[in-house]
């Protein structure tokens, strides 16, 4: 790789960076929470509510935020149940431990556990999670607040609305999974078959297999319509480019054909989050060049 | 480096840290270097590198085409330009030779008088480094795709072989013990370094499961990707390692984490002892490949840092934060398979272009005396290159 400047590890860096740090270890875990609910709402901006009629909340997807953020697996952490994020490490000599991490030191080894998550978005029910269907690893993220409003004014003069609103009120402050089986439904929820019934036709719920559903965004069936096809053509810009590599910015102002129905800056955010383009820092920018493994 | 030199001298630092610094530093700055090459033996791709643990001093390779080459890595002439030239061949002309391409090689981890190679010819064989004359051979029904020797083991030498035909790893010695569990075929075994009778497996079911072998009758766990949370997959894909074949396995130094590699494009580091997914996002990493993919962890490092072959180049992840450190291209086709070389922080790959390249760290500038700054490998003044001096210009403009 041509380096004009050599990596650096970080133990060579000036001390004075470590120090600020290590006295804001709080604060550093709410700087980065509040850099990803920015960074969230920004991209809700980019979101064409106009599009569905308003009926859609907007629609953010996860791999969107890897786009505006280096550091993956800390957007992961905020976004992501924190009780999966449970590293136990045992370091029997010296070794470099990030931050935000408590260590006790026991005779021979230094144990290291994790800080919990004070500003998880998912866990305060600030953030619902979705998986959408066309992607094993695509997941979409509603705020809950207009996820609530949107499938309450959906509803609004259908019977099933009382079902789906003692529905929304058992979710949104605590749960955070992505499907429910019949079991969860019944026994914790307290739902009748028929009031499950309800709930899949008004839209909240998807069939996922016999006796389990998907949490779901009532009439996203267009959005992901417009979705795929839209990737699919920005994608098609970027192949047919000279050399199959395009400068993002130019890729901004490029007209959109009548298959791409998002704004433009959604999706690029989108393929480069998601790594269907590599993303090369130049002199005049940053350019997104088509990767060979993607058909699409 | 001199302030860490300074610190260890009086005492205020632990003397294992300076070597942790200098080998990160040095690990940072692997590069191609043109004075040090491997000699060329293989006609066809090189399939498997293996490095012995007691001196560092001798590599085996197996290649496509059968054929199994002893290196001396160490630098005898004075020169610092050296080719690592093979020491001994089992070539094609060998009467033991392995019919077809040769998958796995390892040397015996407590010395190299033996080693063992297992091939697409359905056979393991024990060779003797001195004669090249294999001194066992075992047979199998299938392709052997991987085997491994553990290297703690010291109340037994079990081989565990992983072949095609069968979902069975069997661990082989003169006992063959088979451990059942897995439902597609097993592309990759490893021995944990920190038990002696810790395996973990990895198959085209999407499954990684963890046996011991002290209790052969099932695995002790599988690895699942969500950690329990049956909610986030549709329902086929519960308790899967990967969403699509798993082909790579690697345990890191110490034994307490495992990496494994699938053609979903992704990379998971596990921890191995309760098998949870510690969730760490190293992004997308390429990988087409059908059969096992070899890759490395350093060692001594205070980051670790992951060698992982992807495509025709080798990409460098940091271990615990997910981070894409640099990609190391110089091969002209797929890499296979790559080491890293503890001592002396290199990394040898080789691939289907026959060659094998070793990354060697670039030595420091040497900076001008006059000039000393505390930031390390800041300000590097290099010298003037010869090249680029030229005769007739003079400094007093």
């Amino acid at each position: 790789m041509n380096r004009k400047r050599a990596l650096i590890a970080d133990t060579f860096c000036l001390t004075k960076r470590r120090r600020c740090a290590a006295d804001s270890v709080t604060g550093d875990s709410q700087d980065g929470a509040a850099d990803i609910r920015s960074s969230l709402k920004y991209l809700v901006t980019l979101f064409s509510r106009k599009l569905f009629n308003d009926s859609l909340p907007p629609v953010v997807l996860k791999h969107q935020l890897y786009s505006l953020h280096n550091d993956k697996t800390a957007v992961d952490k905020q976004v992501v149940r924190s009780d999966c994020f449970r590293p136990t490490y045992k370091y029997s000599s010296w070794q470099s431990v990030p931050d935000h991490f408590i260590i006790t030191v026991t005779h021979s080894e230094a144990l290291v556990f994790s800080l919990p998550r004070q500003n998880e978005l998912r866990e305060n029910g600030e953030l619902l999670m979705f998986q959408l269907g066309f992607d094993s690893e695509a997941f979409a993220l509603v705020f809950a607040e207009d996820y609530r409003a949107k499938v309450l004014q959906g509803e609004a003069g259908r019977g099933t609305l009382g079902t789906v609103e003692k529905f929304l009120a058992k979710l949104i402050p605590s749960c955070s999974d992505l499907s429910f089986n019949k079991e969860k439904m019944l026994k914790e929820f307290l739902f009748t078959d028929s009031e499950i019934t309800q709930l899949v036709k008004s839209g909240v719920l998807t069939v996922r297999d016999a006796g389990s559903w998907w949490l779901s965004i009532p009439n996203s069936g267009k959005f992901i319509k417009y979705f795929i096809k839209g990737r699919k053509a920005v994608l098609g810009m970027v192949k047919k480019s000279k050399y199959g590599e395009i400068l993002k910015t130019e890729l901004e102002g490029r007209r959109t054909t009548s298959q791409v129905k998002f704004q433009m800056k959604y999706h690029i955010h989108d393929i480069i989050g998601a790594e269907l383009v590599e993303c090369i820092q130049t002199t005049s920018g940053t350019l997104l060049r088509h990767v060979d493994g993607n058909v699409n | 480096m001199l302030s860490f030199l300074y610190a260890r001298q009086s005492g205020l630092d632990d003397p294992v840290r300076l070597r942790r610094a200098e080998s990160t530093r040095r690990v940072l700055s692997l590069k191609l270097n043109h004075n040090r090459d491997v000699d060329r033996i293989h006609g066809n791709g090189i399939n498997t590198l293996d490095i012995e643990v007691i001196d560092g001093r001798y590599m085996l390779s197996g290649g496509s085409d059968g054929v199994i080459v002893i290196y001396d890595l160490e630098n005898n002439s004075k020169k610092p330009q050296y080719t690592c030239k093979a020491i001994c061949t089992v070539g094609r002309s060998s009467r033991h030779v392995h019919k077809f391409s040769v998958e796995t090689v390892q040397w015996y981890p407590h010395d190299t008088g033996m080693f063992v190679s297992s091939s697409f010819d359905k056979t393991m064989k024990v060779w003797d480094t001195e004669t090249l004359k294999p001194a066992e051979e075992f047979q199998f029904d299938g392709n052997v795709y991987c085997h491994h020797m553990s290297p703690v083991a010291r109340r037994h030498s079990l081989v565990a072989g992983v072949f095609s035909d069968q979902t069975k790893p069997s661990a082989c010695e003169l006992v063959n013990v088979s451990l059942t569990g897995h439902r597609g075929e097993i592309l990759s075994v490893r021995w944990s370094p920190r038990y002696d009778h810790i395996l973990a497996t990895a198959s085209t079911d999407s499954r990684v499961r963890i046996w011991d072998v002290r209790r052969a009758s099932g695995s002790l766990f599988t690895l699942d990707q969500h950690n329990g949370d049956k909610s986030k997959v549709s329902s086929e894909a519960v308790n899967t390692a990967h969403n699509g074949r798993v082909n790579g396995l690697c345990f890191t130094a110490d034994g307490l984490h495992l990496l494994s590699t699938g053609t979903d494009d992704r990379m998971r580091l596990w921890n191995s002892g309760t098998g949870e997914n510690t969730l760490v996002n190293y992004g997308k990493v390429v990988n087409e490949s059908r059969k096992g993919l070899k890759f490395t962890v350093s060692r001594g490092c205070s980051p670790e840092f992951v060698f992982v072959p992807c495509g025709s180049s080798v990409a460098v992840y940091g271990l615990h934060s997910g981070e894409l450190i640099t990609m190391l291209r110089g091969h002209y086709n797929n890499v296979d398979c790559c080491e890293f070389h503890p001592d002396y922080q290199e990394l040898y790959s080789g691939g289907k272009d026959c060659n094998i390249l070793a990354w060697v760290p670039v030595l420091r500038q040497p900076g001008i005396e006059d000039d000393e700054t505390n930031s390390k490998r800041g300000g590097t003044q290099a010298a003037i290159n010869p090249a680029f001096e030229d005769a007739w210009s003079s400094d007093e403009d």
